[in-house]
């Protein structure tokens, strides 16, 4: 192995050791339980952030997670809840319905660039929350409430996972299960960033007639990105609802869309890693101003406009270790 | 029958005003608007302010929307978006700073006017009546101003020199330049141009529906989805939009009214479909 | 001429824009390894001819057949996957890699292994690597890039972007290269140096025809020759026909060309 990539295992395993060791005994020894919360919600934002990362990555902007976020959430309720199917298996349903979904849109709307792509998606948000007042599956406005924890994984009596209601601590779970997906999910990114798959991305990215030229099929790449990003946004849905055993219309609305947009940006868009530390940055940040009352939004948002314009290009941009990868 | 279409035509004349400031700053400076709401409610808090809490008449209040927005949008453009054009890589930091500058107005707008629904006092008394048909004079005044104001705005496009000047830029930026337009100069005019348009509208459309801070961002949407379907950067297809949503939504209303609140959702479902068979709106430029 | 089927034909190809009619019923036909040029005056609808043939837009009637099938109407990326490859009039190329990195990209088309095997990194995947990686040296040498080998394309000049947009077609390993004015904006050197480079294009086995302005430099490389004026085809022949031509000598008096000189 070369040295670099030594490097990078290095710095990929003190990531871990921190995630998954010393956080946990930090909180414990600290007693400061509700952080877990907060670390959660960082890690399932920033899932949701990374699909929208890979759609800037084929040159789209994308500010509709908050519908697949919401589409993924209301499945993962309305199996248990009305069908009794176990919370873990609606995590990849949620996601595939949400990937399903994505295709049928995406087919007619991955042609739009630009503007025009940022509007349709912007309108979609608002699109979902509208179905979801409306449909009688969904509820309505008073949404899905008492959604009871996840069950045990288990085989044949052996719970190789608690039923999470059986725990004292659940948000530590929580906490566990986010934290994998969420290394799973940027390992996966990296990846394909690192692959074949991602030149042919970045061809397209930077010139899409010129990649038609030499033979990529444009549409299909597009698409397949896009799926993967919806998938994305619903799998994050679909476990916020196991936290918060509710869902309304309201759960994810169009500020939700803009913000993993912002995610992504302040970390950086060049950056496969960057909507990790954009998320926590901003969830922190807005979570900290907490303690100024009523002008929370206003010095949150006036920080933000600052940011940009003194680093328009992203918070990883300052760091001369990591590579533009986009 | 009628009455739903009249009560269109003239919510459409609103709605085309507030999509004209959107294209405007869209043609210009290929920037997404994305706080344009919010300048329509500041409009209406603003005209509400002067009208019903100082009491001074209402075309007085009008103009001090206007001009405020006017002021308001010059400096947003001149010390905000300019530098951040001109230093950064992608596009995409344009959005993002509109996103934020919108969450801003929407915390200064709840600050300093709190989060009451607010009205102002009937501007004119009386309804018009005719058959079947029911028009308060206030609604037909605000109509008739909005139709105005839309007028005046394409004469002054057409005819003035800022509004040619305008025009060049933004049908060809290099070429504007290459001719001696003053890039910046107009860039901030327009910008400032497309805010006041929104003030103006939401001043006038407190007189009617007043005014509360939390519909900054469904306005936004509003205006989106006329600049959508019209076509995005053309002063016809943002006046096409504005009339169309408009009367989309007075018939859909009435029509749909007992399905629920349906109206909005069927409005968007049929332009996904739209968009996928004309994807740049009806006028739009191919844009890409 | 030899009795072989033409690799490319061009059948009553017509394209509307609204109104405008810029190619109007254009045929003709290119014999396997020919350098066939199409030339015209400003606004003849070369370009448009060639995105036509290309299969970047579809006729309104007529069609364009390859090797005896049908690529009119096919998307872009088909139509290369079938040899038809064109390069573009402004210098294209992807800005933010290097030259190898562009072409190693370009062999796309040539790749044994599918997307998962790209993801997954199959032994195809990695063969293929090592393959594109070694295809495109060669092709970096021939084209006479090897100091610029490392370098960004963002930061090539004129001459260098248009032999790497050169590159980025052969590594496509084209049957039919479409060039788009390969000639433009170089000097009397630089031109002469990319003629000698078109026809080690030929060399290699690869059809080419290609659009220009450029008349010393049309006449001296080409085979045959296409006039095009006002999206019609007024005159087809050798470059010596041409020159001769009475229509073509008119087209062109009329027009800044003459200034180029038949």
């Amino acid at each position: 192995m070369s040295q670099l990539q030594n490097l990078r295992l290095a710095r990929a395993s003190v990531f871990l050791l921190i995630v998954f060791v010393i956080v946990p005994w930090a909180i414990a020894a600290g007693g400061r339980n509700d952080l877990y919360y907060t670390l959660t919600s960082v890690a399932l934002l920033s899932i949701a952030s990374a699909g929208v990362w890979l759609t800037f990555y084929i040159g789209r902007i994308n500010i509709g997670q908050g519908a697949y976020a919401l589409m993924g959430g209301y499945v993962s309720a309305i199996l248990v809840v009305q069908y009794g199917v176990s919370f873990w298996l609606t995590l990849p349903l949620a996601g595939l319905f949400c990937a399903a979904i994505s295709v049928l849109i995406g087919l007619p709307i991955l042609r739009l660039r630009g503007v025009y792509f940022a509007m349709v998606t912007l309108v979609l948000t608002e699109v979902t929350r509208l179905s979801a007042l409306a449909l009688p599956i969904t509820n309505g406005a008073k949404g899905m409430v008492s959604i009871p924890l996840p069950g045990p994984i288990g085989f044949g009596g052996f719970d190789l996972v608690p039923g999470f209601a059986t725990l004292k601590t659940p948000n530590m779970a929580f906490y566990y299960l986010s934290m994998l997906l969420m290394c799973l999910c940027f390992a996966a990114m990296y990846r394909l960033v690192h692959s074949r798959i991602g030149r042919l991305c970045q061809s397209l990215q930077q010139n899409e007639e010129l990649a038609s030229s030499i033979g990529v099929n444009i549409t299909l790449l597009r698409i397949i990105a896009y799926a993967i990003s919806s998938f994305l946004g619903g799998l994050s849905g679909a476990i916020f609802v196991g936290i918060a055993q509710s869902i309304y219309p309201s759960s994810f609305t169009v500020n939700d869309s803009v913000n993993f947009m912002l995610n992504c940006f302040l970390g950086g868009l060049g950056y496969v890693f960057g909507p990790i530390l954009g998320t926590f940055v901003l969830y922190f940040g807005w979570d900290l101003l907490f303690q100024a009352g009523p002008y929370q939004l206003l010095i949150f948002s006036s920080l933000l406009i600052l940011f940009m314009l003194v680093l328009p290009n992203g918070l990883l941009s300052l760091n001369p270790f990591a590579r533009r990868k986009a | 029958m009628t009455q739903v279409l009249i009560n269109g035509f003239y919510l459409g004349a609103q709605y085309a005003l507030v999509a004209l400031g959107l294209t405007l700053i869209f043609a210009l400076m290929n920037v997404l608007n994305f706080a344009h709401g919010q300048m329509y409610v500041l409009g209406g808090f603003i005209t509400y302010a002067v009208y019903a809490q100082a009491g001074l008449p209402f075309v007085v209040a009008l103009i001090a929307s206007g001009l405020t927005l006017g002021v308001i949008g010059a400096l947003i453009e001149k010390f905000l978006f300019r530098p951040v054009i001109r230093r950064s890589v992608r596009d995409e930091s344009t959005m993002l700073l509109a996103a934020a500058i919108a969450f801003f107005f929407d915390a200064v707008i709840l600050l300093v006017f709190g989060e009451k629904q607010r009205g102002v006092p009937k501007i004119l008394n009386g309804v018009f009546v005719s058959g079947p048909l029911i028009m308060p004079y206030d609604r037909i005044l605000v109509g008739v101003l909005a139709i105005a104001l839309i007028a005046g705005f394409m004469l002054f496009m057409q005819y003035s020199k800022p509004g040619r000047a305008m025009r060049a830029l933004a049908q060809d930026r290099m070429a504007a330049q290459l001719m001696g337009v003053n890039v910046d100069r107009y860039s901030m005019i327009g910008f400032a141009l497309g805010a006041m348009l929104a003030g103006l509208t939401g001043g006038l459309l407190v007189a009617i529906t007043g005014v509360n801070s939390g519909i900054g961002g469904a306005v936004s949407i509003k205006a989106f989805t006329m600049v959508m379907i019209g076509g995005a950067g053309v002063v016809g297809g943002a006046i096409a939009g504005g009339f169309i949503l408009g009367m989309l939504e007075s018939v859909g209303l009435t029509v749909l009214r007992s399905y629920g609140d349906v109206t909005y959702l069927v409005i968007f479902a049929a332009l996904m479909v739209f968009l996928s068979i004309r994807p740049h709106g009806l006028m739009g430029k191919p844009w890409g | 001429m030899s009795v072989a089927a033409p690799i490319l034909a061009v059948k009553g190809v017509t394209r509307r824009f609204g109104g405008l009619i810029a190619v109007n019923d254009v045929s003709f036909t290119v014999a396997e390894k020919q350098i066939l040029s199409v030339i015209g005056p400003n606004g003849a609808g070369k370009s448009t001819l060639f995105k036509l043939i290309a299969s970047f837009l579809k006729p309104t009637s007529g069609e364009v057949l390859f090797n005896g099938a049908r690529i009119s109407g096919l998307s872009p990326h088909i139509a290369a996957r079938k040899g038809v490859v064109r390069t573009f009039q402004e210098t294209t190329v992807f800005k933010a890699m290097t030259v190898r990195e562009n072409i190693v990209i370009a062999h796309h088309l040539r790749s044994r292994a599918g997307l998962a095997g790209f993801y997954f990194g199959s032994a195809n995947a990695r063969a293929d690597e090592a393959g594109f990686g070694r295809s495109a040296d060669e092709i970096i040498d021939f084209l006479g890039l090897s100091e610029q080998r490392h370098k960004l394309a963002s930061s090539l000049p004129h001459g260098h972007l248009r032999a790497l947009g050169i590159g980025i077609g052969l590594a496509t390993d084209p049957k039919l290269l479409l060039l788009d004015e390969p000639f433009a904006g170089m000097n009397h050197d630089e031109t002469a140096k990319a003629v000698e480079m078109v026809r080690g294009v030929r060399g290699r086995g690869v059809t080419v025809v290609l659009v220009e302005h450029d008349m010393p430099a049309v006449m001296k490389i080409s085979d045959r020759v296409v006039v095009l004026n006002f999206g019609q085809k007024i005159a087809e022949g050798t470059p010596a026909e041409i020159q001769r031509n009475d229509k073509v000598i008119e087209a062109y008096l009329g027009s800044e060309d003459a200034a180029i000189g038949l």
